[in-house]
């Protein structure tokens, strides 16, 4: 067995090319994505509510259908896998679809943080609401469920502000600080 | 055919570095207070993009910015391995991409802010796909030394920063390589952010000499593992 690389994210001075052109999961291949094309933005905040700029965000989802665009039957429209930049406020945004849902999981996307002062990616899931009105507390979601906390658990859903805008703060540390998994 | 089941286990602290560095405030306000959570691996864990339909590849040679176009400044490098996953396999169609600063230390970036000049010959980025032996390899110019103004002391030794798009969204991977034989290397607080001095090896290259002909360059080597391995049937 060999043994694994030590990883070293920090690094401010990530490439142009790092970013340009992959904040859009919705154009792939020449295709358009089906499904309801959205918005997802938030900004990323390290302790004491500090925006953190020029931190990367990469995102992980299946389509509209529930289907990863590595799997058979998936939209060749969508790419499912993303990368933006935070800007000096802390903003970032990405354009994508709403996430179906599949066997045993709720909507959601994965998502990774690399920034200077994290020696490695931060990961955690955001989920999406599947009404306006729905209760966090019924969601069943096998990855969900771990985080015990509900007050924490609510910090994983995206906020539907507009039917084609949602929210997503990343709180890296301190008062509100997002649920992060072991990885 | 349906790939194998790949068991991916989390990090080991004593092969990474630490989380929290003395001297180094930034990761004392970025690193959550709250424990890591575990959670299972289901599909959405386990699957990643076709990495390299994503991305155009190229260039190969950062010691140009065009076939044509004049060399950059510096020594010039030749930067390869391979990566693997921990059975020893090679990720064949990976994304690899590198990332550095000029041979005076500065990078092409707006939070720049090193005294130190531009080389209109050098973009200092690169992105390849791995071969079938899981093997990459680029032409470079060796990194300058910089500082971190911020700091009031501290100097990065040359390293390149390297991020791989592997088969799933667990081993996705992102490091940085250092130089053998480089006196910041003693002081570098990322490159001294390890338990052991066997980690410490596995973020610095190796030499493995020069090369006469075409191609006069200097070789540095570091092969990687993500992390991975195939699944043992159970025994019934």
């Amino acid at each position: 067995m060999k043994i694994v690389s030590p990883y070293c994210t920090i690094g401010p001075f990530f490439p142009a090319s790092f970013v340009e052109g992959h904040d859009d999961l919705t154009h792939h291949r020449g295709g358009t994505a089906r499904g309801q094309h959205i918005a997802l933005s938030g900004r990323i905040l390290q302790e004491g509510g500090v925006p953190t700029r020029n931190t990367i965000l990469e995102i992980w989802q299946p389509d509209a259908n529930g289907i990863f665009s590595s799997c058979p039957g998936s939209d060749p429209g969508f790419s499912g896998w993303g990368r933006a930049r935070t800007d000096a406020e802390g903003w970032y945004k990405i354009r994508t679809v709403v996430p179906g849902s599949y066997d045993g999981r709720c909507p959601h996307a994965n998502l990774m943080i690399l920034a200077i002062g994290l020696t490695h990616r931060l990961v955690t899931t955001v989920f999406f609401p599947n009404s306006p009105d729905a209760d966090p507390d019924s969601v069943r979601d096998p990855v969900l469920d771990c985080v015990k906390d509900t007050i924490a658990r609510q910090r994983l859903f995206a906020k539907r502000e507009k039917a084609d805008e949602y929210r997503f703060d990343l709180i890296l540390r301190g008062e509100n600080e997002t649920p992060f998994f072991l990885d | 055919m349906p790939a194998p089941k790949i068991d991916y286990q989390p990090y080991d602290d004593a092969t990474q570095l630490a989380r929290y560095i003395d001297r180094y405030p930034l990761s004392f306000k970025r690193t959550p207070l709250a424990p890591l959570i575990p959670r299972p691996l289901t599909l959405s864990e386990r699957t990643g993009p076709a990495a390299a339909e994503l991305f155009p590849t190229g260039p190969l040679d950062l010691s140009r910015s065009a076939a044509d176009a004049p060399k950059a400044t510096g020594q010039l490098i030749q930067v390869s391995g391979r990566i693997t996953d921990e059975d020893g396999s090679p990720l064949a169609g990976a994304v690899v991409e590198i990332w550095q600063a000029n041979s005076a230390g500065k990078y092409i970036h707006d939070m720049d802010r090193h005294n130190a000049p531009i080389d209109p010959n050098f973009t200092g980025e690169g992105r390849l796909v791995t071969d079938a032996e899981g093997q990459f390899q680029f032409f470079s110019i060796k990194p300058g030394a910089y500082p971190v103004l911020e700091s009031g002391w501290w100097w990065r030794p040359p390293h390149i920063h390297f991020s791989i798009l592997g088969r799933s969204w667990m081993d996705r991977f992102v490091t940085q390589i250092f130089f053998p034989g480089e006196p910041l290397n003693e002081t570098d607080l990322l490159l001294n952010a390890v338990s052991e001095r066997d980690v410490r090896e596995r973020l610095i290259f190796e030499f493995e000499g020069t090369s006469m002909g075409e191609v006069n360059a200097m070789g540095f080597r570091r092969d990687f593992v993500l992390r991975g391995r195939r699944q043992t049937p159970e025994l019934d």
